[in-house]
Order: structure tokens, then C-alpha cells, then sequence
């Protein structure tokens, strides 16, 4: 997990990630600023619980993925099977750039999860 | 501005870039004071005052930051007290009466919260948001019957208000009515699934209640349907509500764009202000499942690193959600998987910015 997270860290913008589990329980994470992993991965699950209820009772199928903008930061919170993705990003970062190599980290998370 | 002015500024605007990255990196108290004083050094109080309660939000136990959050929150109050009691005697509407009494309330001004509350019953008596503030208040002096009354009237109104629903289970308990309370809060975790604070206290209640402690949501809220939108409260006085004809118009705009299937805007109580949705959703529900996303979301915001909450982009197999704060009110806006995004942003923004300026 940390290989995948690593190579994730070094695109452009990326200011560092993580992988949970869907109880919020931190799997790996790697951050280049000051960040509360513990705190991230339990709020993650809160928001999760929220997003699998609305998103089921709209008719808008299974939760792939939550994108955050915030006043210092971005966060996108990926569904990647049996765990999450969480990416921070920062605020001006071109998605259109980042979608890819963030989508392939998520195949990665989801097929390591597996095992 | 002269050429000192201009230096001045330059120095100023160049002390926040470097803060701000500062702050990026390792953020401490220290350095949330220093930038909120470099904005008010430029003249952005605003902006100062969101960056002490970012600061205080994250280091909670820092007592300058506290301080200096509380005093920037006292100055706010009354700046927003003066805007709203000038906008109520121009163009009244519900959300006005309610948010003025919240204002009073935090400043412990209880008489004035009670009298601002009874005018806005009065002017508008189908608006919930009013009656659960009353309930908070009636909460607060521990007069419970006076506080039930109150938010079993908000929730007859609104039957998904989160808020409403809590307060009124949790008066339900101290009046020894576990059954009641168990009932409500199973009202909802129909919206709000997986929501600990509220297991825990259907776990209680249950307990009490001396019934089985298992906690299936209810597949539907039993108050009847409220009608919620602030054109149909105030169709007496259609002069008096041009931008409430003003946010529904924009709600209704942005069901033009290709791709968008519909679109709500909610206020801060979770209360549906206008509405423009596929037939087969109810309003009220949708309301409660934005207003529970953006709340357990803001609410956690600095602890995911990202600052104050701005706005959200949920994805699903069959479609997404865009959810952006606007003037102190939540519009969310579903649209299918194919959605032009640029155009779908470019009217959120509009919305946004006739919002802000009406």
C-alpha cells in the first residue's frame, strides 16, 4: 500500500494520501504536511455512512468517489473495494490532470485489498 | 493609493502568502494569529475572522485563539443583527426571524430571542425553523413541556430536521418518555444511517424503554409532509419575497442545463427554501439527506485537512451531486454521469453570485 501511496505522492499537487478501511481504521498512509490520520480515517467512515444513505435512497447507485474543496486544501475520498482512497489535494490543482493517476492508485488499492 | 500605500499593501499581501504556506506545512497557533492580523491589517475582517476560527477549530485548547475568535465572533453578531433587522422591516421572510434570533440567543440576549421568535411565529406561523429555536431556548431554561411543544410544532413542520428531532427526543427522555424518543430517532436514522451520536442515544432510550435494543431505521418518518418552501409561506405577500421568487427561479434555471436533473436549496436549519426536483423524490427527504452530508462534512473539515467546508462533489454509479454553501444555505444540484461539468459550474456560480448580491 505505502509503494502505491508513494507513487501517488510524487504527481504534481498531491499533497499526500491514505488508505482505510470502511470502519475508518488507517491502513497506510503517507503525508508530506501535518496531518491526524487517525482523526481523518474516523471522520471518513462518518462521511461514508452519510453518502452510502443518501446516495441509495436518491437512486444514484453504489458511492465511487467525494471531492471536497475547502478553503486551504482538496480532499477526494474513493471508493476502492473493501477500503478508501483519500487524496489531499491542493485547492488550484487541475483535476483533469490528476483523475488518472489517482483512478489507477484506486485499481491498485482495490486489488491489494483483495488479498 | 500612493506609492507608500502601494509598498505597504505589497508587504502585506506578500506576509499572508507566506503564512498561508507556512500554515500548510506545520500549522500552530502562533501562525493563525499572525494571519488573521495580517488580513485585518488589509482591511479583510472577514477573512481574518475565518481564519481564527479555522485556528480554533484545530487547536482548541490554544486560549489566545479562543479569545481572539470569540471577540471577532461578537463583532460579526452585531454587524449581522443590524443587516438582518433592516432586511426583515424590507423584505421579511422566515429564515430572517429565525437567524436573528440564533444572533441573540449566542449573546445569551434571551428575552429578545423569545420576543424576535413570537414576531417571527406570527408573521409566518408554517416556518419550523422558528418554533426550534424557541425549543432550543425553552431546552436551555429546562422547561421541558414548553420546549416539546415548541419542537413537536417544528417537526409537524418538518418531519426531517435532524436537529428538531434530536432536541425533541432528547426533552422526550428528561420528560420520561423513552418510547417517543426511540421513536424519533429512529425517524432519523432514516436519513441520517450509520449516525453514531444518534445510535447511541436510540441505545439509551431503548434501554429505558425496556425494548430490544436493535436499530433498523423506520422505512418512513410518520409527521405529515411539511410545505416547506418559502414561496408557498409567504403567498400572502408576494411583493415582500422577490428574491425568495428570485431563488427559486435560480433553482429552477438550473434544471436547464443538459444533464441536470434537479436541483434544492436548503437553509441552515435543513429546512427546504426551493425546490426543482424529479417527481419521484420527496423535497423534504432530499433536504434532510443533503443537509446530514454537509453537516457531517463541514463539521469534520478541518480535521480532513481542507479548511472551512466550500463545496462538494459526490459521485455515484448512476449519477452525481454537487453541493456548494451559498449566503448561509446549502444548494445541491443532481445530475447524471455525463453532465458538462464546466457549464454545470458556471451555473452554480452565477446562481451563486445573484444569491450573494440579492
Amino acid at each position: 500500500m505505502r509503494e502505491i501511496l508513494g507513487k501517488l505522492n510524487k504527481v504534481n499537487g498531491i499533497r499526500g494520501s491514505m488508505v482505510v478501511n470502511r470502519d475508518g481504521i488507517v491502513v497506510a498512509s503517507d503525508f508530506s504536511v501535518d496531518a491526524d490520520e487517525a482523526g481523518m480515517g474516523a471522520v471518513t467512515s462518518s462521511i461514508l455512512a452519510a453518502l452510502d444513505g443518501a446516495l441509495k435512497r436518491i437512486n444514484m447507485g453504489k458511492f465511487t468517489r467525494f471531492i471536497i474543496t475547502g478553503s486551504e486544501n482538496k480532499i477526494a475520498v474513493i471508493s476502492a473495494g473493501q477500503a478508501v482512497l483519500l487524496v489531499l489535494l491542493q485547492t488550484d490543482v487541475n483535476m483533469g490532470l490528476v483523475n488518472v493517476e489517482i483512478k489507477e492508485a484506486a485499481e491498485a488499492v482495490r486489488a491489494n485489498s483483495k488479498m | 493609493m500612493g506609492l507608500l500605500g502601494f509598498l505597504s499593501q505589497w508587504r502585506t499581501n506578500a506576509k499572508i502568502g507566506s503564512l498561508e504556506k507556512a500554515l500548510q506545512g506545520r500549522p500552530t497557533p502562533q501562525l493563525y494569529l499572525q494571519l488573521a492580523d495580517a488580513h485585518k491589517e488589509a482591511g479583510n475582517s472577514s477573512k481574518a475572522a475565518q481564519v481564527l476560527k479555522l485556528g480554533a477549530a484545530r487547536f482548541p485548547s490554544a486560549p489566545e485563539i479562543i479569545r481572539r475568535q470569540a471577540e471577532a465572533e461578537k463583532i460579526e453578531r452585531e454587524a449581522e443583527k443590524k443587516r438582518l433587522i433592516e432586511k426583515i422591516q424590507s423584505h421579511p421572510n422566515p429564515i430572517l426571524y429565525a437567524r436573528l434570533a440564533e444572533l441573540y440567543k449566542a449573546d445569551n440576549e434571551i428575552d429578545k430571542t423569545i420576543d424576535i421568535c413570537q414576531k417571527g411565529v406570527k408573521a409566518f406561523p408554517k416556518y419550523g425553523g422558528t418554533y426550534l429555536v424557541l425549543g432550543q431556548i425553552y431546552v436551555e431554561k429546562k422547561q421541558w413541556q414548553q420546549a416539546s411543544g415548541e419542537l413537536e410544532k417544528s417537526v409537524e413542520l418538518d418531519k426531517y430536521n435532524y436537529l428538531a428531532l434530536k432536541l425533541l427526543a432528547q426533552v422526550y427522555m428528561e420528560l420520561g418518555r423513552p418510547a417517543d424518543a426511540a421513536q424519533r430517532l429512529e425517524d432519523i436514522l432514516y436519513f441520517a444511517p450509520g449516525d453514531e451520536a444518534i445510535l447511541e442515544l436510540l441505545k439509551k432510550a431503548k434501554e429505558q424503554a425496556g425494548q430490544p435494543v436493535e436499530t433498523k431505521p423506520r422505512e418512513e418518518a410518520r409527521a405529515s409532509k411539511g410545505n416547506t418552501r418559502i414561496l408557498k409561506l409567504a403567498e400572502k405577500k408576494p411583493a415582500q419575497n422577490q428574491r425568495d421568487k428570485a431563488l427559486n427561479d435560480g433553482v429552477v434555471s438550473l434544471r436547464q442545463v443538459p444533464g441536470v436533473t434537479g436541483a434544492i436549496l436548503v437553509d441552515q436549519y435543513g429546512l427546504v427554501v426551493a425546490a426543482d426536483l424529479d417527481s419521484s423524490l420527496d423535497e423534504g427527504l432530499a433536504g434532510a439527506l443533503i443537509t446530514n452530508i454537509y453537516r457531517t462534512t463541514s463539521a469534520n473539515s478541518v480535521k480532513l485537512n481542507v479548511g472551512a467546508f466550500e463545496e462538494g462533489l459526490v459521485e455515484g454509479d448512476n449519477g452525481n451531486i454537487h453541493i456548494v454553501q451559498v449566503d448561509e444555505m446549502i444548494l445541491a444540484v443532481f445530475a447524471k454521469a455525463d453532465v458538462k461539468m464546466g457549464m454545470l459550474e458556471k451555473s452554480i456560480r452565477d446562481f451563486a453570485g445573484a444569491v450573494v448580491q440579492s
